[in-house]
């Protein structure tokens, strides 16, 4: 009650949206806040944002918190624009903002935060306690305004908070976009100048601007970095993404499924910038997100003329004011970005711009700050940066530098983003399938584990196809211990060589820089080199050997001296694999050691998403735990209701338990679900198997068998039978067309006999 | 005389050891009954006798555990025999090759019957 009455009392000051639609900033909106406390009393907190990250509604929220405390602490936002040109006339917005904002929480009227007055108006609007200090302000602003000294100027403005009486309150400032405060006219660097103002006042304060940028603008203002603190503030994750999608649809009145939920997240990173003026633009154009191809068609829409066009090509104005610097600056990014050299010289690049070098260094500076390069002094990368913006690029060369046609840059890029999708939902979902070596060998601290958890020949011999109660016991029981190391590193063997990406994912291939006992000493550091193979039966010699010698050139290669290979896969290794790798020292686990492995030494962070919508023509059951013999039950007392043969009723329930093996197996599947769809007809029985999750590659590439297929029985691979047998025993069976994952239909049709 | 190893039951008739197969044949059930064919191959059976008269549905990757059964079987120069398998899953059974490579028994005492004869004498356990 108290609660809800509160919230009714809960004025929206500066808030774009509601606190309740407010989504995945919890902890960094309670960090803000708490900075204003008197304990922080002139200590400083600057918010270094990744791209697009989204701060501004942050601040927003946090203001409203602060208003609406009424405590003697009086919130101030201001936000850098594009719309000023100047320092001064930036330094006297603020003014005005702030004079506003502090008159606003003063009468406690909401209202006043954001009308339009003028100083005049803000005098008048003073209460009689504020006047004089507030008269005093104007007069002094009236006579340094016409005194043709802007630095001054700037300075006073920036300077008015800590004008306030300390009878009055704490003014609390937070500056939002201080980037945008370095492309100003006017003789003064206002970011710096701001920054040096607040940080040599007793005042409280925030000032958020791109994580590359502020850093570097307080070393400039020469800042007492005691007195500062940093937050950083990345992308949403996952589940903080799909949230906001699902909000702000639902705000916007936009009809969305699940599948482009996930997929606008991925596809935008979880920028919440980016994600929200897609979403705006969806409703502004009245489209439904159900479907890639509606996702997709406004992207491309957006990506060429919408806010997406209109947020990259006012970038690009902040690097390159005229035209033809900007012509420029496209030609050399995308040419770059394309032909994928990741490592150009500087001076070879300037060499291609034809602008003088400071004119150079300040745009290399720009990308660098935006992230759309990565500029480390005499090398450029100018490989990196957000899909989104690759794609804005590539676009607008085509269409400017080469003057290609408009509509086929538009279907080439729909027909780009549309391939795209379903590889980045894959990547996403074998991701989250992953068994999160990183996560695991972070948690490495000198516990003591069975042995046989990183000895699969071991494990085999001893425990293999015990219940999983008995095997806990008998791992309880084990007196055969191997210590962990302490792990204080973990990066993808990716980070350490580049080569690297050719044979393995990011996250399946790990290096871990640890120490024996937890002791700091030369012969105590031990480096663990962790590789998942990809594998669904146990791993043979050869592909052991390779992944052994893999992972020992590199630690030749980058000079470790004392180091731990340790192979892991699906169902293990075979008896020979596992000799030699005993020979070399290497451990050897499969998953279920691993998982093992995980619940005795702590569960890694493992981002899954729990769904509980079900279409009510659907049965939905979980994967896993012998869950398929409930659709093969199911289907049992369905089909009854047709005079099949019991062959045949066994033939689909076997077909059924296959297609709940393959989807389980295959999928990736996010929400661990299979969708089932049964339909009796006078003639035939023909269900539908569903999940969602990556499609399989032998799938949809038009090479999948049509006909009975000739198992061979000689064969060495032993599994990847199920679909072989699915057509074996059912009469139809077809892959439906899906965004995403798989949905297989199977037809049993009543032979004449039994009609 | 029975011996009960998680789930899997096994008897010894001379040196031959009987396992039985529960209901489903799956990855769990297959392991379990890999593992119990391999102790009692350890211990000195001369033959296999995996009866599936419990059966009633068995699948791929069942049958790819069995087939290993099979080798590892060969390997210790054993034979093998499956007994009191259903029409359907002798079906899929052929579909996949199976039984090329294993004989089948009506039920366990014909499969025992048949392994008599050659050559695998009665031990007292």
């Amino acid at each position: 009650m108290a609660v809800a009455k509160a919230i009714d009392n809960f004025h929206r000051v500066l808030g774009r949206v509601s606190r309740q639609d407010f989504v995945g900033r919890a902890e960094e909106l309670d960090r803000v806040v708490v900075q204003a406390n008197r304990s922080n009393q002139g200590r400083g907190l600057l918010l270094l944002m990744a791209p697009a990250a989204g701060v501004s509604e942050l601040l927003r929220q946090a203001y409203d918190q602060i208003f609406n405390e009424r405590s003697d602490v009086i919130p101030i936002y201001f936000a850098f624009t594009r719309n000023e040109t100047t320092a001064v006339s930036t330094a006297i917005e603020f003014l005005t903002s702030f004079l506003q904002q502090y008159i606003a929480f003063r009468r406690n009227e909401p209202a006043l935060a954001e009308a339009s007055l003028t100083l005049q108006d803000l005098v008048e609007l003073a209460p009689s306690s504020d006047l004089e200090w507030i008269e005093q302000l104007a007069r002094l602003y009236d006579r340094i305004r016409f005194s043709n000294d802007s630095k001054e100027l700037v300075r006073f403005c920036f300077g008015a908070p800590q004008r306030v009486p300390l009878r009055a309150g704490r003014p609390f400032v937070m500056l939002d976009g201080s980037q945008l405060a370095e492309y100003l006219d006017g003789g003064v660097v206002l970011g710096t100048e701001a920054l040096r103002i607040f940080a040599r006042s007793r005042l409280t304060f925030v000032i958020a601007g791109l994580r590359r940028q502020i850093l570097d603008a307080a070393h400039k203002a020469e800042c007492d970095f005691e007195s500062l603190d940093t937050l950083k503030l990345e992308q949403l994750n996952d589940e903080e993404g799909r949230l906001l999608v699902s909000r702000v649809a639902q705000r916007q009145q936009v009809p969305i499924s699940r599948e482009a939920e996930d997929l606008i997240v991925q596809q935008f990173g979880g920028s919440p910038y980016l994600i929200s003026i897609f979403l705006q633009a969806a409703r502004e154009k009245n489209t439904a997100l159900i479907s890639y191809l509606d996702c997709e068609r406004l992207y491309v829409d957006e990506l060429l003329g919408g806010h997406l066009y209109h947020h990259y090509e006012r970038l690009l104005e902040e690097m390159g004011p005229q035209l033809e610097k900007r012509m420029m600056i496209l030609r050399v990014l995308w040419e770059t970005a394309a032909s994928e050299e990741r490592a150009v010289s500087t001076e070879a690049w300037r060499k291609r711009w034809h602008v003088s070098s400071s004119d150079f260094e300040t745009v290399l500076h720009r990308l660098h700050i935006q992230e759309f390069v990565n500029w480390n002094g005499p090398i450029v990368d100018a490989t990196t940066g957000p899909q989104t913006w690759k794609d804005f690029l590539k676009a607008q060369y085509r269409l400017d530098i080469l003057g290609e046609p408009r509509a086929l840059v538009v279907a080439d890029a729909l027909s780009d983003s549309l391939k795209r999708a379903p590889h980045t939902m894959a990547s996403h979902y074998r991701h989250l399938a992953q068994l999160e070596l990183r996560g695991l060998t972070a948690q490495f601290n000198c516990q003591r584990v069975p042995a046989a958890l990183l000895d699969y020949a071991s494990f085999k011999e001893r425990y293999k196809g015990q219940d999983h109660r008995d095997l806990a016991s008998a791992l309880d029981a084990d007196t055969d211990l191997i210590k962990l190391p302490q792990t204080v590193h973990v990066a993808s063997s990716i980070a350490f060589n580049r080569d690297m990406r050719q044979v393995a994912d990011e996250e399946k291939c790990v290096v871990v820089h640890s120490f024996d006992d937890g002791v700091y000493k030369d012969a105590q550091e031990v480096i663990w080199l962790v590789a998942e193979i990809d594998s669904k039966l146990e791993v043979g010699l050869d592909l052991t050997e390779i992944w052994y010698e893999r992972l020992d050139s590199l630690a030749r290669l980058l000079g470790f001296r004392r180091y731990q290979v340790w192979l892991i896969s699906n169902e293990g290794f075979t008896e020979e694999a596992s000799q030699i790798l005993l020979k070399r020292n290497a451990h050897s686990s499969s998953k279920q050691q691993l998982e093992l492995l995980v619940g005795r030494i702590g569960e890694p962070t493992r981002q899954r998403v729990e769904r509980s919508d079900v279409d009510e023509f659907l049965m939905v059951v979980p994967m896993g735990e012998d869950n398929e013999l409930i659709a093969a039950s199911t289907v049992e007392h369905i089909a009854r209701r047709l005079p099949f043969h019991p062959g045949a009723i066994n033939q689909i329930k076997t077909a059924i338990v296959e297609a709940c093996i393959n989807a389980a197996e295959h999928s990736f599947s996010p929400d661990r679900k299979i969708y089932q769809r049964f339909r009796v007809e006078s003639d035939k029985l023909v269900v539908t198997i569903s999940s969602r999750g990556i499609l399989p590659t032998n799938i949809g590439s038009g090479n999948e068998q049509t006909t009975r297929p000739e198992i061979n029985p000689t064969t060495e691979e032993r599994r990847g039978w199920g679909l072989r047998l699915i057509r074996s025993l059912m009469d139809e069976v077809e892959f439906e067309n899906v965004d995403e994952g798989t949905s297989l239909k199977m037809t049993k049709y009543l032979l004449n006999g039994e009609n | 005389m029975e011996i009960s190893n998680s789930a899997v039951r096994s008897d010894c008739v001379g040196s031959t050891a009987v396992v039985y197969a529960n209901d489903y044949l799956n990855k769990l059930t297959g392991e379990k009954i890999e593992r119990e064919c391999r102790r009692q191959l350890d211990s000195g059976c001369r033959a296999l006798v995996i009866d599936f008269a419990e059966t009633e549905l068995v699948n791929s990757i069942g049958i790819s555990i069995l087939l290993g059964i099979i080798d590892v079987a060969e390997k210790n120069g054993a034979r093998i025999v499956f007994a009191d398998v259903n029409n359907q899953t002798v079906q899929l059974f052929d579909m996949l090759g199976l039984t090329r490579h294993v004989s089948l028994a009506k039920d366990k005492d014909e499969a025992l019957t048949n392994l008599s004869g050659f050559g695998t004498q009665p031990n007292v356990h």
